[in-house]
């Protein structure tokens, strides 16, 4: 077939298209997530605000709610041809390093015989898996929605969407999570962000390209 | 000419409210410079040139709900022939990067004529259930409108808009795999 048949062709097809917007979808797919998490969490664990110390209670969700905005406006950016991340990743280093900074000063204050307690927490080992299991539901959905789009970096744009759905996932299960220690959201929270960011980049490879 | 950023723009706007010969002008613009960008990557007549053309338009137009109005036009057609470009290097297992350049490259350069293309789309199109293979056919060959078509199927216009889009969906996956 000749290029300008498939012109017309394609001409053919025209139809009157509106410009497709990826975060309305995505926020309301998100929050459909949490809805179905805290409705399975709530009659078996109580209510969130009671269930963790109330102050780390905000330090925590805090600092998954900034690292899933800036996930958010990364998946955004990618989603589209020529798309990238710019300055916003800077934002989400900077709450990594405020955190660490708390957690060193955390362990500066600790008493010898607390400090590996302090890292660790009760839950270090299933804390990671957790975020991923609580943002499995955003992870399918962000991928379901870039799918759509026209990511021109497959891999980083499902590392976005891993990265925000890990973080949302943390911000979920943060809810519920007894730790009280910067030094270990720092650690435990962020690695399971960042697994969920890494197996995004792997999939994103296959399942995002066009 | 209409070949500028302002030209261009303005052709998908009207293409993206229905307008198909503004549309179809558009795509035949973006193809000579995506052909004189192609050729120029890969080497002058490569045989894969043109079916990479094709492949790009076809992205282009099943795509153009990604492109944000508030945004130059440009930009986004680069980078999707760039990225078609890439993707068809990775898929031939090629270890090429191809430099990312200032988007207006792409419509500074000159435009290329027509060359032969190594794969056949219309093969891949008798590859498609036969209503669809119809539909565009009738379209495409036989000059038929969509309405006047859909009649020939005995399907409503509206079905058979559908029926032509879903074609070129499945042509868009055939053509990379």
């Amino acid at each position: 077939m000749k290029t300008d048949e498939l012109v017309h062709t394609l001409a053919a097809d025209t139809t009157s298209v509106a410009p497709r917007s990826l975060t309305p979808r995505l926020l309301l797919a998100t929050a459909a997530a949490v809805v179905v998490w805290l409705a399975l969490l709530i009659p078996i664990y109580g209510m969130p605000a009671t269930a963790a110390p109330h102050g780390w209670f905000w330090m925590k969700n805090t600092y998954s709610l900034v690292l899933a905005l800036v996930g958010l406006v990364a998946v955004v950016r990618l989603a589209r041809p020529g798309g990238r991340v710019g300055w916003i990743a800077w934002i989400a280093l900077a709450a990594v390093a405020a955190l660490a900074m708390m957690a060193m000063r955390e362990t500066m204050r600790a008493a010898p015989g607390e400090v590996v307690p302090l890292w660790l927490g009760q839950t270090w080992a299933i804390c990671p898996v957790r975020i991923l299991v609580v943002g499995a539901p955003m992870f399918v959905a962000a991928f379901w929605l870039l799918r759509r789009m026209a990511p021109t970096r497959p891999a980083l744009a499902g590392a976005a969407a891993g990265f925000f759905a890990g973080a949302m996932g943390a911000a979920t299960y943060g809810l519920y999570c007894q730790e009280s220690a910067a030094a270990f959201v720092v650690v435990w929270y962020t690695l399971g962000i960042v697994i969920c960011a890494g197996l995004g980049a792997g999939l994103g490879r296959w399942l995002l390209r066009w | 000419m209409t070949d500028t950023e302002s030209g261009l723009k303005e052709m998908m706007l009207r293409g993206l409210a229905g307008d198909a010969g503004a549309h179809a002008q558009l795509l035949g613009a973006l193809g000579g410079h995506l052909r004189a960008y192609f050729a120029r990557r890969l080497g002058p007549g490569a045989a894969e040139t043109e079916d990479l053309v094709q492949e790009t338009l076809l992205a282009i137009h099943l795509k153009r709900d990604t492109y944000d109005p508030r945004q130059p036009f440009t930009p986004w057609a680069y980078a999707i022939g760039r990225y078609k470009l890439l993707d068809h290097f990775r898929r031939r297992g090629v270890r090429k990067s191809v430099p990312l350049e200032d988007a207006g490259v792409l419509i500074a350069a000159e435009t290329a004529e027509e060359g032969a293309t190594r794969r056949d789309l219309a093969q891949l199109m008798s590859e498609l259930p036969d209503r669809q293979r119809a539909l565009i056919e009738d379209v495409k060959i036989n000059g038929y409108s969509i309405e006047e078509a859909a009649g020939r199927q005995s399907m409503t216009p509206g079905a058979a808009k559908v029926a032509i889009h879903r074609a070129l969906q499945r042509l868009a996956r055939k053509v990379r795999s």
